[in-house]
């Protein structure tokens, strides 16, 4: 509606409105991290689940875990990892609470296992280090948010590469209809689900023409475990398609969709998705919908060199503009 | 069963090489395509369509009835002109060209037509009932990677006309290419096509 009334208005003012509306959403993606950065320090003995997370800053549940390591550069449990770890250094300079104590309390299961790790970070087992006056717990050099015992977190600075350009385009996307494998596991094994598709499809005269390849990827793989991850191999076809033994039918629902070339080899489809999430999108007046992204690929990977590949990613968006429903 | 790659397999004819190369090109069995059309036209770009329909239907059906499987190739097209003028002096539109994808000599007649029944069943274009398998014998070539745009081939060819002259061999048909780069994603300074050219 808004976009509607804005255009009766002049380009300049229309501009100077948008880019209001763009510092606001920074803003409120900034501002709402924090809040659930704040709430992650004020629980690290408790078990985090994602969806409370996302919940405390409305963040679509869906994508609430791209954005935050977009934006942080670290993953929620590696976060809690370091905060829990960064916390137990202070606990061993300012206290006499016992080194097991203090090894359970940052979550590990005995003082050896905290040790090794401990030692990993600071070079020194936590015994010499609570002893030796100058030690310190290394900066993190990704992130810029650090353990503290009283305050409340007011403000980071998320992680922007200068250098990173991303040609980002905003498509209405209509219903697509897909005939589909389902793939449970790594993502780098999907092989076989596109095998029995293809295989399936091609007798029926179904592959070709505009016939797209699509995946559909449901999980986030810096949160769900390798064994777990659901994948959907994809073909569109017309409503004419009947279901057969392993292949089903759904509908890729259209909206609004970010888009998004990534042109190189798969296995870095996870660190383009991270940019988009934790740059692109939290810098843009959009916000994620609760829908799984999609791809679209142009190539086939038998006979492409991973460097040419070319993959189109599609980010759901909601309809309205800046944040709100 | 071991998947085919004809590419990799034969990569001596598909050497990239800088400066005009004599080759021996083995003999093979292309689908192949022919019409006549600027490149990028509609008719050019629903022979491409029709071309890849049949050559992944025809691939995964036989994989599907346990026929074993293959890599698809790289596009490769030969294009002429009616009167054999030189093409850079007809218009794009009368140009002729065959477009081929190499494929294992497997592949019988009788996927071809299976699998053009198929698609124009489900109503893909009926350019499919024009694919046909050919064996095709290239023999001696002067070969050499062309970098660039398209339009600019006729430099490379030109170093290819002299290099053949100096080697006291005349062209006997029209040139072939094959298609490393995707035009989709590389610059067109930057796209490299294998310019392949048969000679007595």
């Amino acid at each position: 509606m808004l976009v509607e009334v804005l255009w009766g208005m002049p380009q300049v003012t229309y501009l100077r409105i948008l880019s209001f509306m763009r510092t606001r959403t920074q803003e409120s993606y900034l501002s709402r991290m924090v809040n659930v950065l704040n709430y992650i320090q004020e629980n690290l003995d408790n078990d985090l689940c994602l969806d409370e997370l996302a919940k405390q800053a409305c963040f679509s549940r869906y994508h609430f875990h791209r954005i935050f390591s977009g934006m942080l550069g670290e993953s929620v449990k590696e976060l809690v990892r370091r905060l829990r770890l960064e916390r137990a250094a202070l606990q061993l300079k300012t206290s006499d609470i016992s080194i097991l104590q203090i090894s359970l309390a940052a979550g590990y299961e005995s003082d050896m296992a905290f040790s090794r790790v401990f030692k990993s970070k600071t070079g020194l087992l936590p015994s010499v280090f609570r002893n030796t006056m100058k030690a310190s717990f290394p900066c993190s050099p990704i992130a810029n948010i650090r353990y503290m015992t009283n305050e409340r977190i007011s403000s980071f600075e998320p992680l922007i590469e200068e250098e990173l350009t991303m040609n980002v385009m905003i498509k209405h996307v209509d219903d697509i209809v897909v005939a589909f494998v389902r793939h449970t596991g790594p993502y780098q094994s999907c092989g076989q689900a596109w095998d029995l598709l293809c295989s399936t499809l091609a007798p029926e005269g179904l592959l070709g023409g505009n016939a797209r390849m699509i995946g559909v990827s449901y999980d986030d793989p810096d949160v769900v475990d390798a064994e777990k991850l659901r994948y959907d191999a994809c073909i569109s076809v017309d409503d004419s398609f009947n279901k057969q033994d392993g292949i089903g039918i759904q509908t890729i629902i259209g909206g609004r969709y970010a888009m998004i070339t990534h042109i190189g080899s798969y296995d870095n489809l996870s660190t383009t998705y991270r940019q988009i999430f934790g740059q692109w999108l939290s810098q843009s007046e959009h916000e994620a919908a609760d829908k799984p992204c999609f791809e679209i690929y142009l190539n086939d990977p038998e006979s492409t060199e991973p460097e040419d590949l070319v993959t189109d990613i599609y980010i759901p968006l909601k309809e309205s503009n800046h944040g709100e429903n | 069963m071991e998947k085919i790659d004809l590419f990799k397999l034969h990569k001596a004819d598909y050497i990239q090489a800088k400066e005009p190369k004599l080759v021996e090109v083995s003999t093979g069995h292309y689908l192949t395509i022919d019409g006549i059309g600027a490149p990028g036209s509609t008719t050019f770009d629903d022979a491409v369509m029709a071309l890849y329909a049949m050559a992944y239907t025809i691939k995964m059906t036989r994989k599907k009835h346990g026929k074993g499987d293959y890599v698809i190739c790289k596009l490769e097209a030969r294009y002429w002109s009616p009167t054999e003028e030189c093409l850079s002096k007809i218009d794009k539109s009368q140009w002729q060209w065959q477009l081929m994808i190499r494929t294992p000599d497997v592949v019988e007649e009788a996927d071809l037509i299976q699998a053009a029944k198929a698609l124009a069943t489900k109503g893909k274009t009926l350019s499919v009932n024009q694919v046909k398998m050919n064996e095709f014998e290239f023999s001696n070539c002067v070969q050499m990677l062309h970098v660039g745009a398209y339009e600019d081939e006729h430099h490379t060819i030109k170093k290819m006309l002299d290099f053949a002259n100096e080697q006291g061999l005349t062209p006997k048909s029209e040139h072939c290419e094959v298609y490393i780069s995707d035009p989709r994603r590389v610059p067109a300074d930057r796209l490299k096509t294998i310019l392949r050219m048969p000679v007595n």
